[in-house]
């Protein structure tokens, strides 16, 4: 013990270096997570708050609002991860006919884009090319004879809009990681397909794609473990009062009762239940992945 | 390879990419071309042109000239700058010590890393932190903010356990301590990760847009993306429209709303456009290797 000791006095200095980190997450980490237990008190502006129990969950789960906030969530969430998640990878299997060209390379660069621009630069650009009068797509949908349509105030589309600039934005990037499996696929390998006749559909089909399982399961479950995170700066700039309820998820309900409102108890045990499922997602995600990759999150 | 003439298939696949690369590629380009047209012919832009009608600064000027638009110009260089620097410096500091061998109280260390790394802290309880330590509405609560990521860190340490301990070995023998280390060998040597992971909070720092609009509350302390979403989502006029009365008295036609949207939008792309060949040379090639490793 006293050997321990010694040890932390000779390293003293490295302690100190420690501090200014471990302060900012004492800070901004472990103390708003005590601060979670408003959720449990009645909130006073004056006075001591005063322990309610369960109330605020009780009523949160008797809020139509916030089953509707919840399911909101959830759809918007699961669509995206099951719509979005095959298309890096069909975009890395196109992207790898091509070999180290200058063509290659131009779309790489480009699609990299979108993925480095805030959410305001995207509504602004996507209310541009959305635009029914001056907006690209709609002056498609008119060459081909069809009335115009403002996309962005029509509840059936709303989650679609959502959907398709969350891909806009991610697939170039999310394609990484797929490409770098493929570049480790042995050449060996292929030189042993050709010798046997195979053409290049099979060597996609038998050798790529089965070297991308792996990378694709472990992306597949750990977009899983943040089911409850739909977007918020997304929807934040995407939303509008004609499709509000039809996006309305849990971050957005608890900024707009908590700080909006100042029902500060109400929106915590709001925010309380929504990480506490996040974090038996991740960790479960992250157990499953370990299982069956030896890769975990961490 | 032997793939490498021209099919069909290949030229089918090739033009897919094109037109999915094009979606990408035209709308931004588009904001640039409108952000620079001159005024009296911005109106006649279609939507996938990419080149200029005509050629002006007039819109940049107008928008730069509005004193809340350079006041929140400002606000979020001096954030990216300031939060950038101290972030790659402590993430940077404290990888280091966590890679020192024989460090007493590691494994507990990593494990309350981990325990960040997978709570979040929510809204309500983040704003209460700055209401109580008096960093609301004030630009350094946006410095502070999210100023060390737990993956980043990891990430780093990764990078210094690579640094050949014989090295650091040599300078103890000289008498250099821990903070002369740190200076001299570590931070120069880990020079490329350093740019990785800063770009990555400058980017992030920049960007951010929800939090700054809830700790920054006075017109003051706007930051650009704040500004930003004021003129696209609420589609509040107010402040351009006030720049646009400077202008008319200054006897230029009047202006495009949409093409002083396209000139803030160009002013708030701009810097990642600069940033963006380290991004590409150093990130996209560290997760390229990262993923061959694994």
């Amino acid at each position: 013990m006293s050997s321990r000791l010694m040890q932390m006095w000779k390293d003293k200095m490295l302690y100190i270096m420690l501090v200014p980190a471990f302060a900012y997450f004492i800070i901004f980490h472990i103390w708003p997570i005590f601060g979670m237990k408003l959720a449990f008190y009645e909130y006073r502006i004056i006075g001591d708050n005063v322990f309610v129990g369960m109330k605020y969950f009780t009523a949160l789960f008797n809020t139509p609002v916030f089953t509707n906030v919840l399911m909101n969530t959830l759809i918007v969430s699961a669509m995206k991860i099951v719509i979005i998640f095959p298309l890096p990878v069909i975009f890395a299997l196109l992207l790898n006919e091509f070999r180290n060209g200058r063509f290659r390379k131009s779309i790489q660069v480009i699609s990299y884009l979108p993925h480095f621009l805030s959410w305001v630069v995207i509504a602004g650009i996507w209310f541009e090319f959305m635009s029914p009068s001056t907006g690209i797509v709609n002056g498609i949908i008119q060459l081909f004879g069809f009335p115009a349509h403002d996309f962005l105030t029509d509840k059936s589309a709303i989650r679609w809009i959502l959907v398709l600039s969350e891909a806009w934005r991610s697939i170039g990037w999310d394609s990484i990681i797929f490409l770098a499996a493929i570049i480790g696929i042995s050449p060996s390998l292929y030189e042993a397909a050709y010798v046997d006749g195979a053409n290049r559909w099979h060597i996609v089909t038998k050798i790529v794609i089965p070297h991308l399982y792996i990378p694709m399961v472990t992306i597949f479950i750990l977009n899983i473990g943040f089911l409850m995170n739909a977007g918020l700066d997304q929807i934040l700039n995407f939303t509008n009062d004609a499709v509000n309820s039809k996006i309305d998820i849990i971050d957005t309900y608890v900024y707009r009762i908590g700080l909006l409102n100042f029902e500060y108890s109400f929106a915590t045990a709001a925010s309380l239940f929504k990480s506490v499922i996040g974090v038996i997602l991740v960790l479960s995600t992250h157990f499953i992945s370990k299982k069956l990759t030896s890769k975990g999150a961490w | 390879m032997i793939g490498n003439k021209i099919t069909l298939s290949k030229l089918f696949i090739g033009v897919i990419l094109s037109l999915l690369t094009l979606t990408m590629f035209v709308p931004i380009v588009n904001m640039f071309a409108r952000a620079f047209s001159s005024p009296d012919r911005v109106h006649l832009l279609q939507g996938y042109e990419i080149l200029p009608r005509g050629f002006s600064l007039i819109h940049f000027q107008v928008v730069l000239q509005n004193p809340i638009v350079s006041q929140a110009l400002f606000n979020s260089l001096f954030i990216t700058i300031v939060g950038t620097v101290s972030s790659i410096f402590l993430t940077t500091v404290t990888a280091y010590v966590l890679t020192r061998k024989n460090l007493v109280g590691k494994t507990p260390i990593m494990v309350f890393l981990i325990i960040i790394m997978i709570f979040e802290p929510g809204i309500i309880q983040e704003y209460m932190v700055m209401k109580d330590i008096a960093l609301l509405d004030n630009l350094w609560a946006m410095v502070v903010y999210r100023l060390v990521n737990v993956y980043y860190l990891i990430i780093m340490m990764r990078f210094i356990e690579e640094i050949p301990e014989s090295l650091i070995e040599a300078a103890k023998i000289d008498g250099a301590g821990h903070m002369k280390l740190f200076m001299r060998i570590v931070l120069p040597l880990a020079r490329v990760p350093l740019m990785t992971i800063g770009m990555f909070y400058a980017v992030v720092k920049w960007n951010e847009f929800f939090k700054s609009s809830i700790f920054l509350s006075s017109k003051d302390n706007t930051v650009l993306q704040v500004m930003l979403r004021q003129f696209i989502v609420e589609r509040d006029t107010s402040t351009l429209v006030g720049a646009a009365e400077l202008l008319k008295n200054s006897g230029v036609a009047q202006l495009d709303f949409s093409a002083l949207k396209a000139a803030t939008i160009v002013i708030a792309i701009v810097p990642i456009l600069m940033l963006y060949p380290i991004i590409l040379k150093h990130y996209t090639g560290g997760v390229m290797e990262g993923g061959v490793k694994e």
